[in-house]
């Protein structure tokens, strides 16, 4: 009798449990919890934030002048943002932003002014402060016309005015007094007018950003973000099953899709920019100085491979040396045919009947890695032996910019702009020593030409026309073998609504907006 | 004692070897079984499997067991267990090379400190002391770090962290030997220092070391399988089980045998070096002797 007593109590214990513990979770969820593929913070002043993870978390505390619809890649679509309206001189040299009034940096810092706009761009384009100071070469000056309006004067005309002047890289706008006052440590702590601002950070752990109260467009759904490094995929994916975080960074790769896809409550999102892998090749250094070894190694490249691999969702195999979704992308600028008995032959031409050995440096990213280790198996077909070299990924990045390995396999997305592309990777200022060094891996020059006249040319039609003759001598002369297209891939819980439908994100992750919340 | 100045006659060593032998217990016999038939699986790898260890099907990926492939293939379409036995060759030469070189270097140090004592003994072992300090991935990482993961650095840096520990034991053993009568007689007889440590006490100290390196081969193994674990073993397409597990790691959660496969190879070769290091140890260590 005793023992049914304390049964029935401790059913009733339990069912009382269960109803108090069942009353929070009617409550909507406000706190977001993303599993990121990220060891910890790199840096946070926008004009430095490179890595995919940085540049994700970028767009969430900073905003522009203009912006990229959220969930959106397209120049076309570019919206205002901090500048309500614009016009521009007949010749396009000058441009005249009208601000909004009344936006309001985060942390108390004040109102938006046309100082502040004037600190950032002037701040993107010197060298010492940015790290995208080439894209504003055609900036002549930048001046306050009032406290809400600013005028941007060019030496010349360039492709797209906005790109540069978006939320993107060297477009976010940095708070002055902010930045004057916190100097070094801006990058760990900044300040922007975007709807989340950076809370804490517990390095190699997590950093949690809050909600922008006073943001222009109203105060965000979520009062938090939580952002959790999690670089192995396995650790992301049993936290996302477990339900530890509601939205992840996915593996381009057929198997994860299958198996994220099964996960019931969930959705995947994959969206552009398309990161284009090339294989540079530097023709500075033997034997890729000789180009029939250069033209050996295009013909041993198979793009259809990497499709192959990943799976067709997300990769689309290499068709050019520049992005296709770029204006001024051509599909028909005469790629080597994959051929490895033409490899061969070439190799024999070139004296290297026996074989050829080179080495390259490999990035122990997953996605770098396996790139690396397919590459690795064309060649052998082709008769090269590729022998691998790999390093921890940020290390990789430094020795690639010291030239320490011919061959470099880089896979990266830029503003969908012909010029961007070509300049960054394939302009003789862009080559890794040259003082204005970016990634022109290959030392690449022989479209020097055609990449300045199509830049300043004013006809939309020859414009293409040199880009894409610029596209033809690169691939023609083999500076990059061009291998897939690589989509960005998320998984997230169905009921987590970005506020926008994510097609794409110039920031290679998804933006947190105002509108994200849960909707249950 | 004095039969270890005076080593007895070859059939009387027979006896002993054979007395070791049967001596050894069930759960040695196993490891050394495990161990033959892991080395004998290295060695006739290519007649054990018709697949090359490298070779890419990126048709066939991720075969399951059966099909064509005994244990599957992996993302790249590699057979899994023609790099299972490929990969035994680089598990068993590192594991056991490595051990070769600490236990010859470290005996040989240790033998010194304890034979000269003084300053000799104090700076060695205090250097011993600092690497000790450090575990060995981790010493083993920083080395491997630093001058590259080729084969022969691999087994450097291995041995480097292995080394302190047969110093150790070899001075043990020395210092305990060195004051016997039998050294003591050796000593008024005029032979030379070398003479004695190399030929008389060394003899004595031998059986305890060789135990240890068993031991330490089982940790060697599985430092090897770490490094490539975090990416610093030998480079790709080189088969190893450690490399295995990082790269089945990333499809645990579909296809766990990429990962569970090399993973328990890795721990029948641990588990056998430990059983006849265990096995050893009891036939050899006096203490467990008196005990039984």
């Amino acid at each position: 009798m005793i023992t049914k007593l304390m049964r029935t109590g401790l059913a009733a214990g339990l069912l009382a449990a269960t109803a108090l513990t069942a009353v929070p979770a009617l409550a909507q969820q406000t706190t977001l919890t993303l599993g990121a593929d990220a060891a910890d913070i790199g840096s946070l002043d926008p004009h430095f934030a490179s890595s995919t993870s940085d540049r994700t978390l970028a767009a969430w505390v900073f905003g522009g002048l203009v912006r990229f619809q959220p969930g959106s890649t397209d120049p076309a679509g570019i919206e205002p943002d901090l500048a309500e309206s614009w016009e521009s001189t007949d010749d396009k040299l000058e441009w005249t932003f009208h601000l909004r009034q009344g936006v309001q940096w985060q942390g108390g810092y004040g109102e938006v002014t046309a100082d502040d706009v004037v600190f950032s761009i002037e701040k993107a384009m010197n060298p010492d402060t940015s790290a995208f100071s080439g894209d504003y070469a055609a900036v002549d000056s930048v001046e306050a016309v009032d406290p809400y309006t600013v005028k941007v004067t060019l030496k010349n005309q360039i492709p797209s005015v906005l790109g540069i002047l978006a939320n993107y890289a060297g477009g976010f706008i940095v708070s002055k007094a902010a930045y004057e006052e916190r100097g070094e440590s801006f990058a760990r702590n900044p300040i922007g007018f975007g709807p989340f601002e950076l809370d804490s950070v517990e390095p190699g752990v997590s950093a949690t950003f809050k909600g922008h109260a006073d943001y222009f467009r109203g105060a965000p759904q979520l009062e938090s973000v939580v952002y959790r490094f999690l670089t192995s995929s396995s650790a992301r994916d049993l936290a996302f099953v477990s339900g530890e975080i509601d939205a992840s960074k996915g593996l381009a790769d057929k198997q994860w899709l299958a198996r994220s896809s099964a996960i019931e409550g969930a959705a995947v999102d994959i969206f552009d920019p398309a990161e284009l892998s090339l294989l540079n090749i530097n023709v500075t250094q033997a034997p890729f100085d000789d180009i029939k070894v250069r033209q050996a190694v295009a013909h041993a490249v198979n793009p259809d491979i990497f499709v192959q691999y990943r799976g067709p969702e997300f990769t689309r195999p290499g068709k050019s040396v520049i992005p296709s979704n770029n204006l001024g992308f051509s599909e028909d600028v005469g790629m080597y045919e994959y051929d490895p008995e033409a490899s061969k032959a070439l190799l024999e031409e070139a004296g290297y009947g026996d074989g050829l050995t080179v080495k390259m440096l490999a990035s122990q990213l997953n996605s770098l890695e396996s790139n690396a280790l397919l590459l690795q198996s064309l060649f052998e077909e082709a008769g090269i032996t590729l022998e691998l070299e790999p390093v921890e990924h940020a290390t990789w990045h430094q020795m690639i910019r010291q030239d320490l390995s011919p061959l470099v396999q880089y896979g990266a997305a830029r503003f969908p702009v012909a010029d961007v592309y070509l300049t960054q990777f394939f302009h003789s200022d862009s080559a890794i020593g040259a003082p204005g060094q970016v990634t022109n891996f290959s030392h690449c020059s022989v479209a020097d030409d055609q990449i300045e006249a199509a830049r300043v040319e004013t006809d939309p039609v020859k414009q293409l026309a040199l880009w894409k003759e610029a596209q033809e001598l690169i691939v023609k002369e083999v500076c990059a073998v061009p291998m897939a297209e690589v989509a960005q891939v998320w998984v997230r819980k169905a009921a987590l609504d970005w506020g926008y439908e994510l097609k794409g994100a110039m920031s290679l992750g998804p933006v947190v907006t105002e509108a994200t919340h849960f909707t249950e | 004692m004095t039969d270890m100045a005076h080593p007895p006659a070859a059939p009387a060593k027979r006896r002993a070897r054979l007395g070791l032998l049967r001596r050894l217990n069930l759960s040695t016999w196993i490891g050394l079984v495990i161990v033959v038939a892991l080395v004998l699986a290295a060695i006739f790898a290519p007649w054990l499997t018709e697949y090359s260890p490298s070779k890419q099907n990126i048709l066939h990926q991720l075969s399951p067991p059966g099909d064509g492939h005994l244990l599957g293939t992996d993302q790249y379409g590699r057979d899994i267990w023609a790099r299972l036995l490929y990969g035994a060759r680089y598990s068993l030469t590192i594991g056991i090379f490595a051990i070769v070189v600490a236990m010859i270097v470290g005996t040989f140090l240790g033998m010194i400190a304890g034979f000269l004592g003084g300053r000799t003994d104090i700076v060695l072992m205090q250097v011993m002391d600092v690497i000790l300090a450090f575990p060995a991935l981790i010493l083993g990482l920083a080395l491997v770090a630093l001058i590259g993961a080729t084969m022969g650095n691999i087994i450097i840096a291995i041995a480097f962290t292995a080394t302190p520990a047969f110093a150790r034991i070899a001075r043990a053993g020395v210092m305990t030997q060195r004051d016997r009568e039998y050294a003591q007689a050796c000593r008024a007889l005029g032979f030379s220092g070398p003479r004695i440590l190399f030929r008389h006490i060394m003899p004595a100290i031998l059986p305890e070391v060789m135990v240890m390196s068993s031991l330490w081969m089982a940790t060697a193994v599985r430092t090897e399988a770490s490094l490539a674990f975090i990416g610093l073993g030998l480079a790709p397409p080189t088969p190893t089980w450690g490399g295995m597990v990082r790269e089945g790691y990333d499809n645990i959660l579909s296809s766990f045998h990429l990962a569970l496969a090399p993973s328990i190879a890795i721990l029948l070769l641990v588990l056998a070096f430990n059983l006849i290091g265990d096995g050893l140890r009891d036939v050899v260590d006096p203490r467990l002797k008196d005990a039984s």
